[in-house]
């Protein structure tokens, strides 16, 4: 209701009208792409990986002959088996968050044009699949005559179990049992589904995807051989490794542990998404300083304004004003202003947001977004606004006698 | 209309207790033009402060058309300040981010009328005043004259039973000041309660009644006619 002789006051100042609402705007922007931003690494620090990150562990060993590698497998196998804790050890090329091992891309028949994206190939010995607790949902886990001979990363064909979300991606039809997946002219058939297992370095790039993991049961030998997957009774996790260190540094000079792979799932995830942490860190930094700064600007102008202005705060008492109503204009004054800086701010958090796709690997802005920044700039502005605004209310209507 | 007794008000600093008004007592009825004179510092201010509801008093009791307004709140002085009194002040006090329309708006808007009212009253007691040609000047666009004579538009477009005017000319050069002091007893004629305080012996011979306070007090009630003549007879020729 008085919203139009405010407007009308405003345009008596414009310059610091231009400004506030400027900044305002810059803050929405940044709010609105910096909370998508932290959001979206937040929700993929979260990802479901399909596994138990707590109770899994690699084992990785290096330094040896390929012509040992049996001998290796054997030895570190019984050494795993007989560590106290372990309930089950196996070989694995990769695990979850840990260095990837067979990425490539697949095609659903050979003779394709391009591929369906960059799969990551988890190729398993003999009780791998188990130890690693994935939950089948369709078709059924490898079996003892499905193992094949590894040859360059993967056995030249076999049976594999692909995730539901790469299924569903695959043949949004569904029956994906019994479906061949190509890579180049090796061909895997698609005996099972499982509910999710996550691929090692998951969201690198959008023709990866986080589920796109494809397990293939391997026979061990000189190309399946040096990375070993524990299941670790809960809580004991450290001290088994701890064992497990010792046990490989008697094992003799040619098998050599790689401590940076050798962790639980859960220690490798907290490394991968160490970027990540910081990022978000850096940009609540960010968006804490830039609301920090504008909600000091919106007290600043009003402080200024409210002096500027006792006098005439003084007549409008004397003209009827109740102290709520002057309360009133300056709380509608500074909505005014914020909701021009949220208008603008909105065109410009779309601009930012087409800025970030150019030149890094960020999704569009979802308009969900938007409210976000708004809602939060009303709050601080009138949270700015209140105190200035309070004492402009306890001008006393006597001003308006007593000339300064 | 208008009635103090034994009104005081004292105002403290850490250092001293002022009487700005001891003992006061007036009663000015519906429809008179009381000029309220004094020397500097004498409390006319002050009277005009506490019958217009912008501040309180220390002791004594004030009756504004019939209500004892000493126990009212905030709101329900603010609420009477709008409908029933209209100032003027000797600085003009236009609000300098409004242009004229607006500033009468002011007092309007306050009291929660339609638009179309507003607008009414407003080009009406503009027009009264002559100025409905400058709607859309801002005050320091204005000359005094003119200024003073927005205020008194401001203060005339709510239609108030009771003008309180501070010193209204003090600004002004004197033919300015004749023009207001023409409109304020148009105004008069018209039905409105005025009690105007002036430092101008002419213009407050120009009143219905004189009240001369001195120290606070309220030292000398002329009627008007003793007062009138007397000065007719001082004046006179003959
Ligand atoms: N806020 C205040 N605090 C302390 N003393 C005050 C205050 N306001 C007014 N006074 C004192 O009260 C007395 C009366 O002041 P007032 O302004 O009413 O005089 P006045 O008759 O209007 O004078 P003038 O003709 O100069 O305008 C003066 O002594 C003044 O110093
Ligand atoms: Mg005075």
């Amino acid at each position: 209701m008085q919203i139009q002789p405010i407007l009308a006051a405003l345009r008596r100042h414009r310059l610091a009208t231009l400004l506030i609402t400027l900044q305002i705007a810059l803050a929405c922007a940044v709010l609105s792409n910096a909370s998508f931003l932290i959001s979206q690494r937040i929700s993929r620090m979260h990802a479901p990986s399909g596994v138990d990150n707590a109770q899994l562990a690699e084992v990785s060993v290096e330094g040896f002959a390929p012509d040992q590698a049996s001998n290796v497998n054997a030895r570190m196998l019984a050494m795993l088996r007989g560590t106290a804790g372990v309930s089950s050890a196996a070989l694995i090329n990769a695990v979850p968050f840990g260095d990837p091992a067979a990425n490539a891309g697949i095609k659903l028949d050979p003779s394709e044009q391009g591929t369906h994206g960059v799969m990551h190939f988890y190729v398993g010995g003999p009780g791998a699949f188990q130890a690693l607790g994935l939950k089948v949902v369709e078709g059924r886990a490898p079996q003892a005559g499905d193992y094949q001979p590894v040859a360059d990363f993967t056995p030249k064909q076999a049976p594999v179990v692909i995730t539901r979300a790469l299924a569903t991606s695959l043949w949004p039809q569904g029956h994906p049992l019994g479906k061949s997946i190509w890579i180049g002219s090796r061909r895997f058939r698609v005996i099972g589904v499982v509910k999710g297992l996550i691929r090692p370095a998951p969201f690198t790039s959008s023709n990866r995807p986080a589920q796109g993991s494809i397990f293939v049961p391997g026979q061990p030998g000189p190309q399946l051989v040096g990375r070993y997957l524990i299941r670790v009774a809960t809580g004991q996790m450290d001290s088994v490794l701890e064992r497990v260190r010792k046990a490989v540094r008697q094992m003799g000079p040619q098998v050599v542990l790689d401590e940076a792979q050798t962790a639980s799932v859960e220690s490798l995830h907290s490394s991968y998404f160490q970027t990540d942490r910081s990022m978000v860190a850096l940009l609540l930094g960010v968006v804490a300083a830039l609301l920090l700064v504008t909600a000091l600007g919106m007290v600043g102008l009003a402080s200024f304004w409210v002096s500027q202005r006792t006098r005439q705060i003084g007549v409008r008492r004397a003209l009827g004003a109740t102290q709520g109503a002057i309360l009133r204009y300056f709380q509608t004054e500074n909505l005014l202003i914020v909701s021009a800086g949220i208008a603008l701010g909105v065109v410009m958090a779309f601009a930012l947001n087409v800025l970030l796709m150019q030149y890094y690997e960020v999704p569009r802005l979802p308009l969900g977004y938007l409210p976000v920044g708004a809602l939060a700039l009303w709050l601080l502005g009138q949270l700015a606004v209140l105190s200035p605004a309070l004492r402009a209310s306890r001008v006393p209507p006597v001003v308006a006698t007593r000339s300064v | 209309m208008l009635k103090m007794t034994h009104l005081s008000k004292v105002y403290r600093t850490e250092v001293v207790e002022t009487y700005a008004l001891r003992d006061f007592s007036i009663d000015v009825k519906e429809g008179e033009f009381v000029a309220v004179t004094g020397p500097s510092g004498s409390g006319k201010t002050t009277f005009l402060t506490i019958a217009g509801l912008l501040e309180t008093f220390t002791g004594g009791s004030y009756h504004l058309d019939g209500v004892d307004v000493s126990h009212l709140n905030d709101n329900a002085r603010s609420k009477i300040r709008n409908e029933k009194i209209g100032f003027i002040f000797q600085a003009f006090n236009l609000i300098p981010d409004l242009n004229v329309y607006d500033n009468v708006e002011v007092p309007l808007r306050y009291r929660g009328m339609k638009a179309a009212e507003r607008k009414k009253r407003i080009m009406e007691s503009l027009e009264r005043v002559g100025l409905s040609s400058r709607l859309k000047h801002y005050p320091a666009e204005l000359s005094g004259g003119q200024q003073q004579r927005v205020a008194i538009a401001r203060a005339l477009a709510g239609s108030p039973r009771l003008l309180l005017a501070d010193e209204p000319t003090g600004n002004l050069d004197t033919q300015m000041a004749r023009g207001v002091m023409e409109l304020l007893e148009d105004i008069h004629r018209e039905g409105a309660t005025i009690v105007m305080v002036t430092h101008d012996p002419e213009l407050a011979t120009r009143a219905q009644r004189n009240v001369h306070v001195i120290d606070g007090q309220v030292v000398d009630v002329a009627e008007d006619r003793v007062f009138s003549t007397s000065q007719l007879a001082e004046h006179s020729p003959a």
